[in-house]
């Protein structure tokens, strides 16, 4: 054991770095009312921005996939086209309505026919055949081809806009969050799982879920906790948090306990593909990552408002991301992101590691439709938050003044 | 002539029928219908041998996996599944965890397949 195991445990006074934040209690109207919700839908969600997928699921041209927005109901087709373009389209035949590629992923021959009457678009969405076209009345195919969704792309990932004229750019979206987080190797993890689940809770609590480690020893006491909070840090205290807008990250300390047995396997044998992962490769981390550069550090939580978190360490991340489909349902989908494996010992750490974070979540979720029900039924209507519950924190007051800015909108276009 | 398992790992060989399964679906599956008495058995015997599984498997590059050694991965990768259940909760099941039969897997890693 050097100097470096034995860290000093983590101080209170995250909260005092942003007294705009205020220390009071909360209310939990947010997490629960129709109408609060409905405002939310235009002030938040149709400003905001949505990763869809990774250039990585693309690579040549002809490739493609397929994504299902849930919170607009809309789907996505994704394409590489024979520029090297990436193009994001509704994936709406213009015939009638279906979709034009009901396959997940893939490769196309250059063009996408839409399995209900047969007309087929090519790469760049242009209508390019209507099947028996003598049987109509003149369409001009020209003016029929698929509809572009504005897409941009970050780091390697496809983020899409649900409405045709965007409220921000993906770049000002992004901010000093993207900017700062920018270099990672993102693209470096090409292998990953994805899994999802409906749940009955406001999608902020989706949120809340991994936005704070106070919860740790108690709700992870087996798994979680043994190795996230090691040395001492029996309270589960957070390194740091930095808010960047309506952005914000939170730093975790961590100093490995002594693993479990399979852990130990993994750890050993297949340490790439773990969240305790040293990199070796010699990288150094973009400053939004780790930024008090300290030596205890093992793992972020880079959330980019109102939808995805980035669990990230020196070697993997995860997505966190939901889609609010309602006041109190949510659907959430966690991608875990690993780099390739070469041998079979090393594939083995890859499960590992999916088996666990998926675990762990589910120890997490547990929460979440009984916090609705208390909100639902008006049990609770304050929520307190502890110094390093900060981003529960700081989203509640982005929410608040993002409606209360939205009222302003609206009261202004009425006078 | 192999094998149904790489010569040393013929203990592991009751397990092959069970445990050698498609997928990490098809591995949750199999776990959350298990029980924790039938787990502890997988598990007992397959911790041993995990060092020289793994010391075997080192050697093969995915994408050419010998069927012997890929019914080993596959066992490998049974136990990472097991793992949490006995290790961590002494239950198939997350220990008052969210029901993980609600998640849907969307996209998995191939078990054997060579990776870009």
């Amino acid at each position: 054991m050097n100097e470096l195991s034995k860290p000093p445990v983590p101080g209170i006074g995250l909260t005092a770095k942003y007294p705009e934040l205020g220390t009071g209690p909360v209310d939990t109207a947010i997490y629960h009312q129709p109408e609060i919700y409905a405002k939310e839908m235009e002030a938040i969600f149709k400003r905001s921005w949505y990763m869809i997928g990774r250039v990585e699921q693309i690579p040549k041209p002809g490739d493609f996939f397929t994504s299902y927005m849930p919170t607009f109901r809309q789907e996505v087709l994704v394409c590489r086209d024979r520029e090297g373009s990436v193009n994001a389209f509704h994936n709406v035949c213009t015939h009638r309505g279906n979709v034009v590629e009901h396959r997940p992923s893939g490769h196309s021959n250059g063009l996408f026919m839409c399995r209900f009457h047969g007309w087929s678009y090519d790469l760049k969405g242009n209508l390019a055949r209507i099947r028996d076209e003598e049987g109509f009345f003149g369409i001009d195919k020209a003016c029929n081809g698929l509809k572009t969704v504005p897409m941009g792309i970050w780091e390697g990932f496809i983020w899409v806009s649900s409405v045709d004229d965007p409220h921000q750019s993906l770049g000002e979206f992004l901010g000093e969050q993207g900017a700062d987080t920018a270099g990672y190797p993102w693209g470096d993890c090409t292998q990953f799982y994805q899994f999802e689940t409906e749940i009955d809770c406001n999608w902020k609590l989706v949120n809340d879920s991994p936005a704070e480690v106070y919860h740790i020893p108690v709700l992870h006491p087996n798994s979680a906790a043994p190795t996230m909070m090691a040395s001492g840090n029996t309270m589960g205290r957070l390194l740091d948090a930095e808010i960047k807008g309506n952005h914000r990250t939170n730093s975790h300390y961590s100093v490995m306990g002594e693993p479990k047995p399979v852990q130990k396997l993994a750890y050993f044998h297949a340490a790439a593909a773990q969240n305790v992962a040293v990199d070796e490769k010699g990288y150094e981390l973009p400053k939004g990552i780790n930024p008090a550069r300290s030596p205890w550090w093992t793992v972020d939580l880079i959330m980019f408002f109102p939808t995805i978190g980035f669990t990230l360490s020196a070697g993997m991340y995860t997505a966190h991301q939901v889609w609010p489909v309602g006041p109190n349902k949510s659907i959430y989908q966690q991608r875990v992101f690993v780099r390739p494996a070469r041998t079979a010992a090393e594939r083995f750490g890859q499960e590992n590691t999916m088996v666990e974070f998926r675990d762990v979540v589910m120890e997490d979720f547990s929460t979440l439709e009984r916090i609705q029900r208390a909100l639902d039924s008006g049990q609770i209507r304050q929520f307190h938050y502890h110094d390093h519950e900060l981003a529960l924190r700081h989203q509640h007051k982005v929410v608040t003044d993002i409606l209360a800015q939205y009222d302003r909108e609206q009261a202004g276009d009425a006078a | 002539m192999s094998g149904v398992l790489p010569p040393g790992f013929a203990v592991a060989e009751p397990f092959v029928a069970d445990w050698v399964l498609p997928d990490a679906a098809a591995r949750m599956a199999k776990r959350q219908s298990s029980r924790i008495e039938d787990l502890r058995r997988f598990y007992g015997v397959m911790l041993p041998l995990g060092e020289a599984a793994l010391a075997h498997l080192r050697d093969f590059e995915l994408g050419s996996v010998p069927e012997d050694s890929e019914r080993l991965l596959k066992l490998m990768l049974a136990l990472a599944e097991v793992a949490p259940a006995v290790e961590w909760y002494n239950d198939p099941r997350v220990y008052d965890g969210f029901p993980v039969e609600r998640i849907r897997y969307l996209r998995q890693i191939p078990d054997t397949a060579a990776q870009a």
